[in-house]
C-alpha cells in the first residue's frame, strides 16, 4: 500500500521521462503488476491529453507582420522616466511583499520608538500612539516607563471608530 | 546559412534590428501560446506577448548567453503573465466575460477536438480547474503541457529547482485530477 502511494507520486514524472533509470525501472515494474496503479497511470494520461487539447486548440496562428508592427511601435515609443519607475515599483511592491512589508515597517517603527531613536516632544516619561494602522479601526499604542525600563506595546481595536466621522477626532483617541 | 539564436543575439547586441526581428519571428507563436495558456484571453495574451519582446529588446545587451534565448524569453513572458494574472484576479468580472467568450469561440472552431457533449463538459471543467490553480502551479502545467519543456528548463524559467518543479507539477496535476475525476 505504501509502495502504491510512492509509485503514484512518481507516475507523472515517469511519464515526463524525468526519473533516473533505476527509478523508472522501479515504477515500470510496479505498474506492470499493480492494476490499481496501472489505472491511475491511464487516468493521468487521459488527463494530459485533455489538457493538451484544451490548451492548444484555442490558440490562433498569429500573423507575424502585424505582431512585429506592435513590437516595433513599442520599441520606437519613447518611455518617460516615471513609466520606467512605475514598472519597477510594480515588480517590487507585489501583494505578498506588501503583506510582509506593512507589519515589518510598523514593527521597525515601534523598535525605533522604544529605543528612543525617534525624538518625542515632551518628557521622557512618555506616551506615544500611532493610530489607525489599518482600515479596520485597529491602532497601536506605546507606553514607556524609563524608571522601570519598561515598554508596553498595545494593539487595540477602537470599537466606536467604525461609526465616527472625521469631524469628531477626539472620540477616536484611545482610553487607558 | 541560418544563424543560431546566440549568433542572432550577438548581432542584435551590436545594433542589428533585423536580427531581433528574426528572433521574434522564431518565437512569437510559442511565446503567445504559453501566455494564452496562462491568461486565457486572446487580446491580453497578444498585448503581453508584444510587451515580452519589447522588454527583451531593451534588456538584450545584458543577456550573456548563460541560459538559452528561449528560456530567457519565456522567463520574461511568464513573469509578465503572472503580473497580468494578478490584475485579472482583481477584476474577476472582466475575466469571467473573457472566459465565456473563449469558450464560445472554441465551440465555433471546426477542428475542435472536443466534439461531443461529454468532451465539451470536460473541456469547460478543465479550463475552470486550470484557472483555479495558483499562478505558479499554472505556469508549470502550461510550460510542460504546451511546450513539453524539461524540468531543468522550467526551473530556469521560473527561478526554482528541478525538485520544486517536480513537486509543483505533482500537486497541480493532483488538483486537476480531483476536479476532473468524474470525466476520467
Amino acid at each position: 500500500m505504501r509502495d502504491c502511494e510512492n509509485i503514484r507520486e512518481s507516475i507523472g514524472s515517469w511519464l515526463d521521462g524525468e526519473l533516473s533509470a533505476a527509478e523508472s525501472e522501479s515504477v515500470r515494474s510496479h505498474l506492470a503488476s499493480c492494476t490499481d496503479c496501472g489505472e491511475a497511470q491511464r487516468r493521468l494520461e487521459r488527463m494530459h491529453l485533455a489538457l493538451k487539447a484544451a490548451l492548444t486548440s484555442q490558440a490562433p496562428q498569429i500573423e507575424f507582420t502585424s505582431f512585429w508592427r506592435g513590437v516595433e511601435r513599442r520599441i520606437n515609443e519613447k518611455r518617460t522616466w516615471y513609466e520606467d519607475l512605475l514598472d519597477g515599483s510594480r515588480r517590487l511592491f507585489t501583494a505578498p511583499r506588501v503583506a510582509w512589508m506593512v507589519p515589518a515597517v510598523i514593527g521597525l517603527l515601534l523598535v525605533l520608538i522604544s529605543m528612543d531613536f525617534v525624538p518625542f516632544r515632551g518628557s521622557r516619561n512618555s506616551f506615544a500612539s500611532v493610530e489607525s494602522i489599518d482600515a479596520y479601526g485597529r491602532s497601536v499604542a506605546l507606553l514607556r516607563q524609563p524608571e522601570t525600563r519598561t515598554t508596553v506595546i498595545w494593539l487595540y481595536q477602537d470599537q466606536e471608530g467604525e461609526n465616527e466621522t472625521a469631524e469628531d477626532p477626539a472620540k477616536s483617541a484611545p482610553t487607558f | 546559412m541560418e544563424l543560431n539564436d546566440w549568433e542572432l543575439v550577438q548581432k542584435c547586441q551590436a545594433g542589428e534590428m533585423s536580427a531581433f526581428q528574426e528572433l521574434v519571428s522564431r518565437y512569437h507563436q510559442k511565446v503567445y501560446m504559453v501566455i494564452l495558456g496562462l491568461l486565457r484571453n486572446r487580446e491580453d495574451a497578444l498585448e503581453v506577448a508584444q510587451e515580452t519582446f519589447f522588454r527583451a529588446y531593451r534588456k538584450i545587451k545584458s543577456f550573456q548567453g548563460g541560459s538559452s534565448f528561449y528560456t530567457w524569453i519565456y522567463r520574461i513572458a511568464v513573469n509578465l503573465s503572472i503580473d497580468a494574472q494578478r490584475r485579472q484576479k482583481r477584476n474577476p468580472l472582466d475575466f469571467r466575460e473573457s472566459m465565456d467568450g473563449l469558450l464560445e469561440t472554441q465551440n465555433e472552431v471546426a477542428r475542435d477536438p472536443f466534439s461531443d457533449v461529454h468532451d465539451r463538459e470536460l473541456r469547460e471543467t478543465l479550463l475552470k480547474a486550470i484557472n483555479d490553480l495558483t499562478p505558479e502551479h499554472k505556469a508549470v502545467i502550461v510550460l510542460r503541457t504546451i511546450e513539453g519543456l524539461s524540468y531543468k528548463d522550467i526551473g530556469e524559467i521560473l527561478g526554482c529547482s528541478e525538485g520544486t518543479v517536480m513537486s509543483r507539477l505533482h500537486y497541480a496535476r493532483k488538483k486537476l485530477h480531483d476536479k476532473l475525476s468524474a470525466f476520467l
